[in-house]
């Protein structure tokens, strides 16, 4: 009896005790057992094994459930069908018949396709004059395209680009399907300079997967407008895997919950891209060339002029918050509305890229010579002897700077300093400047290749399956001498490797407005915003002679009420008596 | 007389006041991982496997999912859960104690915090086994040895691949319960 009346007094306590705990957070923290952090070819990293650009390459099922397939697939509503178009009638058996039947009524698409990024791959910084666009800078991954353009065109809104020869100027080389197939069948993989597939075959090679090849008069009767999946074929897998390279872009966005996307939430206001990037004329707004990171004014209604409408203001406007949240309204002044509302990116079990190690190609090797492939604890890849290291994650806290919505970028032969750091591209702006704003950033990190005695990063000649490729013969010399030839680019013939960072702005994945940022994750000693200067952050920044002001005023307050109180109590007690 | 009475019920206070905050630091531990939200919940898993206690792991929660599922975010919560018949045996035969079957299955929790480190929460078990008599206090020592040894990390090791699909739910804690083990 005593024993059970001890047990029960005890528990009593416990429960007590839990639930006063359940409230409070932890504040021990200790160090883990393991001091160091793992090596990178042990730390986080999907993806298979094949080169490069992938679209669609990690499903295993490359056709897509009814369900799944884009919104506008058979949608009614619409006054053309296709199917029943006669220049539609016919089977085609390559990507440029369908074209060529596209423009027998479309007679202009052609030519404004050709005049876009999507088919260029080259724009011109107005700024500076720079030479951009994927065929003009090295990125923090794959690094260049040149030489390699057999696999990186499948992400090439055309199709035969296999060298510097590539004629631009034939309109039947454009690539309508990529965008407008809405059955989701239609795909392109690495090795076919932007074909589709033709014939079934096996993906990645050896994988027991097979892609189906594409019923290309199917593809061309059920055309429509571009879907998430169309931008996504691409824009999800850059960097040769599911969220890869932008960090807010992944599959997950194919049909996402109102969690990860509030505008794009399958369920709610199921925004396509092209809902943000509209287009005219095929040209797509709000590319990350030309951002405008500080827009100003009311809200731009849709299908009037408007420069730049793949921007929150377009619909938003520039004060966007409530009267009783007004003051949230000042801090656009200072915040791009990311910093606020995509509190994190990646926000999925892919996750993303955050460091590529080109140093470490080649060097492990499986015992009979073959490639291996090494993953990490989430199945993402984390060593291939073609590409070397990657650390992956997942729910990333962004990094935060000023940007102007211009970035310095490093073009193929730009001279760089070794002893450092390299950017691959650098964010404009500064507190100072009206147009600059606080803006959350992926900052991916890498090393690779470089001239050491030129100076300069290398164009290395990766995919194919020829003598110097680098994916075929592991011949790092064999690979940089073949790239850099295709480059016309001088190559002292050494090579070395240098570290790397790229900046990516954050723009998807907006989270609901309970989940933006709280006051208090910006407003503190440790918060958010420690790392940006130039502005002062209430709760963040102390002033000393401010502090000290503020403090006496207030003891002084207080002193004042305490005597004030003890006069009254005093003097009522003798009104008593 | 009442100047000894004042003193000691101020002191009683100041006591329970400390003891009121000090308590949850005590109850429970957190501390930094050196790896990623997987990596530590794989490293973890496979020590838990490894031991040779009767441990096994009977389940991997997601605290997260549920609240994505309803339009929410958090950052990433991950419960492994894991038992060893050894321990939780003699407290389930005994009536007077089962109902400590509650604090069953053991958990470990890894979690990522807007400072962007992953954490490792656990409970205290050797204090919170010792509230409830030498029998139960014995045993959660005992638990709590061999938790510790669950968190030492050996980084020249691989990665080794996160074990999901348990009988606790790795797909979003809406798992039926825990099978293995307990």
């Amino acid at each position: 009896m005593l024993k059970k009346a001890r047990i029960a007094l005890l528990a009593l306590a416990a429960g007590a005790a839990l639930t006063a705990v359940a409230a409070t957070a932890p504040s021990v923290a200790a160090t883990a057992t393991a001091a160091k952090p793992a090596p990178a070819s042990q730390s986080p990293a999907t993806v298979p094994a094949a080169p490069v650009a992938v679209p669609a390459a990690a499903a295993p099922n490359p056709v897509p459930l009814l369900a799944e397939r884009s919104p506008e697939y058979k949608k009614p509503g619409s006054t053309a069908d296709h199917g029943k178009f006669k220049e539609l009638q016919k089977t085609f058996k390559t990507g440029p018949d369908v074209t060529k039947a596209c423009l027998a009524c479309h007679t202009e698409a052609g030519h404004q396709v050709q005049h876009t990024k999507h088919w260029t791959w080259a724009v011109v910084n107005p700024q500076n004059k720079q030479n951009l666009g994927k065929k003009n800078v090295i990125n923090n991954y794959c690094t260049s395209p040149i030489s390699n353009e057999k696999d990186c065109m499948a992400c090439h809104a055309g199709y035969g680009w296999t060298d510097g020869q590539f004629d631009f100027s034939k309109e039947e080389n454009v690539d309508c399907l990529i965008c407008h197939d809405s059955t989701g069948t239609y795909r392109k993989l690495p090795g076919d300079a932007g074909h589709p597939v033709y014939e079934r075959r096996e993906f990645p090679p050896g994988s027991g997967k097979f892609v189906e090849a594409a019923d290309l008069t199917k593809i061309a009767q059920n055309v429509g407008r571009p879907s998430r999946r169309n931008c996504g074929s691409c824009h999800f897998y850059g960097a040769g895997g599911d969220g890869t390279k932008h960090g807010d872009l992944d599959s997950s966005l194919n049909k996402p919950g109102k969690y990860l996307d509030v505008h794009m939430d399958a369920e709610g206001l199921n925004f396509n891209c092209s809902t943000c990037h509209a287009t005219k004329g095929h040209q797509v707004a709000g590319s990350r060339y030309q951002m405008d990171a500080a827009l100003k004014g009311g809200v731009h209604t849709r299908g009037k002029a408007d420069e730049s409408p793949a921007s929150c203001q377009s619909c938003h406007g520039n004060k966007p918050h409530k009267s009783k949240l007004s003051l949230l309204n000042d801090h656009t002044e200072k915040l791009a509305c990311q910093t606020c509302h995509i509190p994190e990116f990646a926000r999925d079990a892919i996750g993303t890229e955050m460091s590529w190690d080109w140093s470490t190609a080649t060097k492990t090797m499986a015992p009979d010579g073959k490639p291996i492939l090494v993953k990490d604890s989430a199945g993402r890849r984390s060593y291939d002897s073609k590409k070397g290291n990657f650390v992956w994650d997942s729910y990333v806290i962004p990094r935060y700077t000023w940007f102007n919505g211009k970035m310095d970028y490093k073009t193929l032969g730009d001279k760089i300093d070794p002893s450092k750091v390299v950017a691959i591209n650098t964010p404009g702006g500064t507190a100072g400047d009206p147009d600059s704003r606080i803006w959350p950033m992926k900052v991916h990190t890498g090393k690779q290749a470089y001239d050491p005695v030129n100076k300069t990063l290398i164009v290395t000649h990766t995919a194919g399956e020829d003598e110097t490729s680098l994916w075929h013969n592991f011949d790092w010399k064999k690979a940089i001498g073949t790239g850099m030839k295709a480059a016309n680019l001088p190559w002292s013939g050494e090579y070395g490797f240098v570290s790397t960072e790229m900046w990516w702005p954050i723009t998807h994945m907006v989270a609901p407005k309970q989940d933006a940022l709280s006051c208090e994750q910006c407003h503190s000693d440790n918060g958010r915003l420690k790392g940006i200067t130039g502005v002062y952050l209430p709760g963040r920044d102390h002033h000393r002679i401010l502090d000290l002001i503020g403090g006496t005023i207030s003891l002084l307050a207080l002193l004042g009420a305490l005597i004030h109180g003890g006069l009254r109590c005093c003097f009522i007690g003798r009104k008593g008596k | 007389m009442w100047k000894i009475l004042a003193g000691l019920v101020f002191g009683v206070a100041v006591a329970l006041f400390g003891g009121y905050s000090y308590f949850p630091s005590l109850m429970f531990t957190e501390r930094v991982s050196p790896f990623g939200v997987e990596e530590t919940v794989a490293r973890i898993q496979q020590n838990i496997q490894a031991s040779n206690k009767g441990w096994t792991l009977s389940g991997l929660r997601n605290a997260a999912k549920p609240i994505e599922k309803d339009g929410g975010n958090v950052l990433p919560v991950l419960m492994i859960e894991a038992c060893s018949t050894r321990y939780s045996g003699p407290i389930l035969k005994d009536d007077t104690l089962r109902f400590l079957s509650i604090l069953m299955p053991c958990k470990i929790s890894v979690y990522k915090k807007s400072d962007g480190k992953v954490y490792i929460g656990t409970m205290n078990a050797s204090l919170i086994g010792a509230m409830f008599g030498s029998k139960v206090g014995t045993i959660m020592k005992e638990v709590a040895e061999d938790q510790q040894s669950f968190l030492k990390f050996d980084p020249t090791k691989p990665a080794p691949k996160m074990i999901e699909g348990m009988p606790g739910g790795g797909g979003g804690g809406a798992g039926a319960g825990s099978a293995g083990g307990c």
